[in-house]
């Protein structure tokens, strides 16, 4: 019976153990002054995996008592695995933001670090306002942005140039004709990443920010009522222009940046003529050539204006990649955010990643003609708007990226689209 | 040869209660026996039983039982998945799955893999089972080849099939390359063709398990009954359709089973092949698909719940239904109450 009884014991010790372990300890321990941090970032290539570990080893070496662990987080898979962790509590402490709708759930739920009153001097000399805004939400800030992506068409001169096409083009028309030129040239026209939806959904947000007001856009994002006939002529509009099939074939199933395949990889091996696209995809192409170094005969033009919208002309969208300091996180995690801001930084990650950097002192760095272009468009542009996806909300954004892929695949038609996007409001 | 039949059943029947005596469960429709006293479970019995399988418990209570009663509770919520649900909708979610064109496709899809898995696979499978079944060269070979394909993992299949079979893939390119450049298609985003490749890769991929399953129930074919049969003048089709199918129906209906199970839960072949996105516009979108594609990547963590429940209780009806008209006597007495003979 003794044996029982020490059994009984044994047993009861091992459920508690293992009832405790479910709680597990927070990821910062401030033990002795040391303090030990996890950063979360998607960036899978050499380069931009690369930044990220001199970055912590830099700032470990000017500050001995903090160690910044960087882990490496597929992008595809980020946006799960991140919501998962931080409504588990063991959230990272610094993580990629992607702003918007999301930005402001992890906000309403109480997951972020407020890093209003954090932003060094440097810092907010050095960043516009126009930068903070898109991390901003309720009148504070809630992310360091630390680099500008507006969208718009990477393009290969070269194959331009062999269709015997000499200036990019300005308007709808002028692409339908390129596009005739480049198809008997025997290249695809135009790389589609279908398989991952937001890239084929893109074109659909184009189409609307040409075809809406900008009062229209920011109205929607807040009623998603999608009511307005301009949501719905910007439907037609894409699918009339898909009617003339520029994509390359099997953009259903082919991916956007994974691989010689993706779309990015179609540009990057002269497969394909162009991509529409952020500024992060100059890198990403670079990664994907033959001799992983960036495409020498890359070049970006903003998206083609269209006669009889009600977009200003010259309207852009775009994104800007920030990162955010979990609620939980130390308070050396904003002096990390102030460090990677600052100028030898900014200049680093722009480098590293070949996107244009936020620090308006780094972007005097830049030198490549694309990415210089991206800047002037982005400067210029009477209307900034955020991803409508992201302004849109995880749930409508998703909706509308699935109702783009079946219209461009023929399964619906531009009205379906417009009643996907108004069904999903039930859902969420 | 029903009279066979009969006794290998009565035969496996005696077999359960001698296994079921051994285990020493008291068994109210059997004669005790004299020489083994029956144990009631004392205080110590019960310790020893909590300290043998607590553990177990524990772990299945854990990660089974207490996840579907979260997703049951989280299905009656609007919730975005940040910080704790709040917005209580009731039966919301559930009204809006039912009445979700997208849920209908993605169940119809379920529907067709699984009538079309038992249709292609049971016969191919036992045809190539019969085959193996005898001595022959080059015999270990093709069981390896055949078996090979359910042992790899299904993301390597998906990744390597889903870059082969795409539109300027390898398969299309081999098909030009041997002049039938006329066949190739878009087999991965066509709508009138993924499902059946999808079919097809399922087959290739599950069929050997199907096989070995087969095979190890032939093995429990007595000789004797071939050799019996032989000498009465039967003839090779007569004895398989007579003899071996009767013989191998309990391994049939188990196999069935596992398919049938299989088939409502298929998500990871057909996530990785057509992304969570382009399945529901190629037509191969499974109830898994479109829970992670409505639940997870929208965000909406509430509906998402609440579409697992509804995957969750269409598998259990048809799971109890198979179990209690198709299994009922391979697994009498283990759910179904035993009646007093």
């Amino acid at each position: 019976m003794k044996a029982k009884k020490l059994l009984a014991g044994a047993a009861v010790l091992v459920a508690g153990m293992m009832a405790l372990s479910a709680c597990s300890a927070p990821s910062s321990n401030s033990s002795n002054g040391k303090v030990t941090m996890t950063l979360w970032q998607n960036s899978t290539t050499g380069p931009g995996q690369q930044f990220w570990k001199d970055a912590a080893a830099s700032f470990h070496t000017k500050n001995p008592n903090v160690t910044i662990k960087v882990q490496t987080v597929q992008n595809e898979a980020l946006d799960g695995k991140l919501q998962t962790a931080l409504n588990s509590g063991d959230a990272p402490d610094i993580f990629l933001q992607r702003g918007g709708g999301k930005m402001a759930a992890m906000v309403q739920a109480g997951q972020l670090m407020d890093i209003t009153g954090k932003l060094s001097s440097d810092t907010k000399a050095n960043i516009s306002q126009g930068s903070f805004k898109a991390e901003t939400y309720q009148g504070k800030v809630w992310a360091m942005p630390l680099s500008v992506l507006p969208g718009g068409l990477f393009y290969s001169k070269d194959l331009f140039s062999k269709a015997g096409i000499n200036e990019a083009p300005a308007t709808i028309d002028d692409l339908s004709a390129d596009v005739t030129k480049l198809k008997a040239t025997g290249v695809a026209p135009i790389a589609l990443g279908a398989k991952d939806a937001w890239p084929a959904a893109h074109w659909y947000y184009w189409f609307a920010l040409r075809e809406c007001s900008g009062d229209t856009m920011e109205k929607t994002a807040d009623s998603k009522d999608f009511s307005d006939p301009c949501w719905l002529k910007a439907a037609e509009d894409l699918q009339a222009f898909a009617g003339e099939k520029p994509f390359n074939n099997g953009f259903l199933t082919t991916s956007a940046q994974q691989g010689a395949g993706s779309s990015a990889g179609l540009v990057a091996n002269h497969k394909a003529a162009m991509e529409l696209m952020g500024a992060w995809d100059p890198g990403v192409i670079g990664s994907l050539t033959p001799d992983q170094k960036p495409l020498p005969d890359l070049g970006f033009y903003p998206f083609p204006e269209l006669s009889g919208g009600n977009g200003q002309p010259g309207s852009i969208m775009g994104g800007v990649d920030g990162y955010s300091c979990s609620a939980k996180a130390p308070k050396q995690c904003a002096d990390f955010l102030n460090y990677i801001a600052s100028t030898e930084q900014q200049t680093a990650y722009y480098k590293a990643y070949n996107s244009p950097p936020v620090n308006t002192e780094a972007q005097k760095a830049v030198t490549e003609p694309y990415l210089k272009d991206v800047l002037a468009a982005y400067n210029k542009a009477p209307f900034v708007s955020q991803w409508l996806d992201t302004i849109l909300g995880q749930n409508i954004g998703n909706a509308l990226n699935v109702a783009v892929v079946d219209m461009l695949a023929g399964k619906s038609d531009p009205k379906g689209l417009i009643q996907a996007a108004n069904d999903a409001a039930k859902k969420g | 040869m029903s009279n066979t039949r009969e006794k290998t059943s009565t035969e496996k029947g005696s077999k359960a209660d001698l296994a079921q005596r051994g285990g020493g469960g008291a068994n109210a429709s059997l004669p005790p026996k004299p020489r083994r006293r029956r144990r009631g479970f004392g205080w110590a019995g019960r310790m020893e039983i909590a300290i043998l399988a607590g553990p177990a418990a524990l772990v299945f209570i854990g990660f089974v039982i207490f996840p579907v009663v979260m997703a049951a509770y989280y299905g009656f919520f609007r919730w975005n998945g940040y910080g704790p649900p709040t917005d209580f909708v009731g039966l919301q979610n559930y009204f809006v799955i039912v009445t979700d064109k997208a849920f209908q496709e993605a169940l119809g899809h379920n529907l067709f893999i699984l009538v079309m898995s038992l249709v292609l696979q049971g016969p191919a499978a036992i045809l190539l089972a019969l085959l193996l079944n005898r001595k022959m060269r080059g015999q270990s070979l093709i069981r390896v080849l055949i078996f090979v394909p359910y042992v790899i993992s299904e993301v390597v299949v998906g990744t390597g099939l889903s870059l082969m079979l795409s539109t300027n893939g390898a398969f299309n390119g081999f098909l030009e390359s041997i002049g039938l450049s006329s066949w190739a298609h878009d087999w991965l985003a066509d709508p009138s063709l993924a499902i059946w490749t999808l079919m097809g890769i399922l087959t290739w991929k599950y069929i050997g398990f199907a096989v070995i399953l087969f095979l190890a129930g032939l093995q429990g074919v007595p000789e004797e009954l071939y050799e019996a049969a032989a000498l009465d003048g039967a003839s090779y089709w007569q004895i398989q359709w007579r003899i071996t199918l009767p013989l191998l129906a309990p391994t049939l209906r188990i196999w069935a089973f596992l398919s049938v199970i299989g088939a409502l839960q298929l998500f990871d072949l057909v996530y990785i092949i057509w992304g969570q996105y382009v399945a529901s516009t190629a037509g191969t979108s499974t109830m898994a698909t479109y829970m992670v594609s409505n639940g997870r990547d929208a965000g909406n963590f509430g509906y998402g719940n609440a579409v697992a429940v509804v995957i969750f209780l269409i598998s259990l009806i048809i799971a109890l239904f198979y179990q209690r008209f198709v299994l009922r006597r391979d697994t009498q007495g283990a759910l179904t109450e035993r009646k007093a003979k």
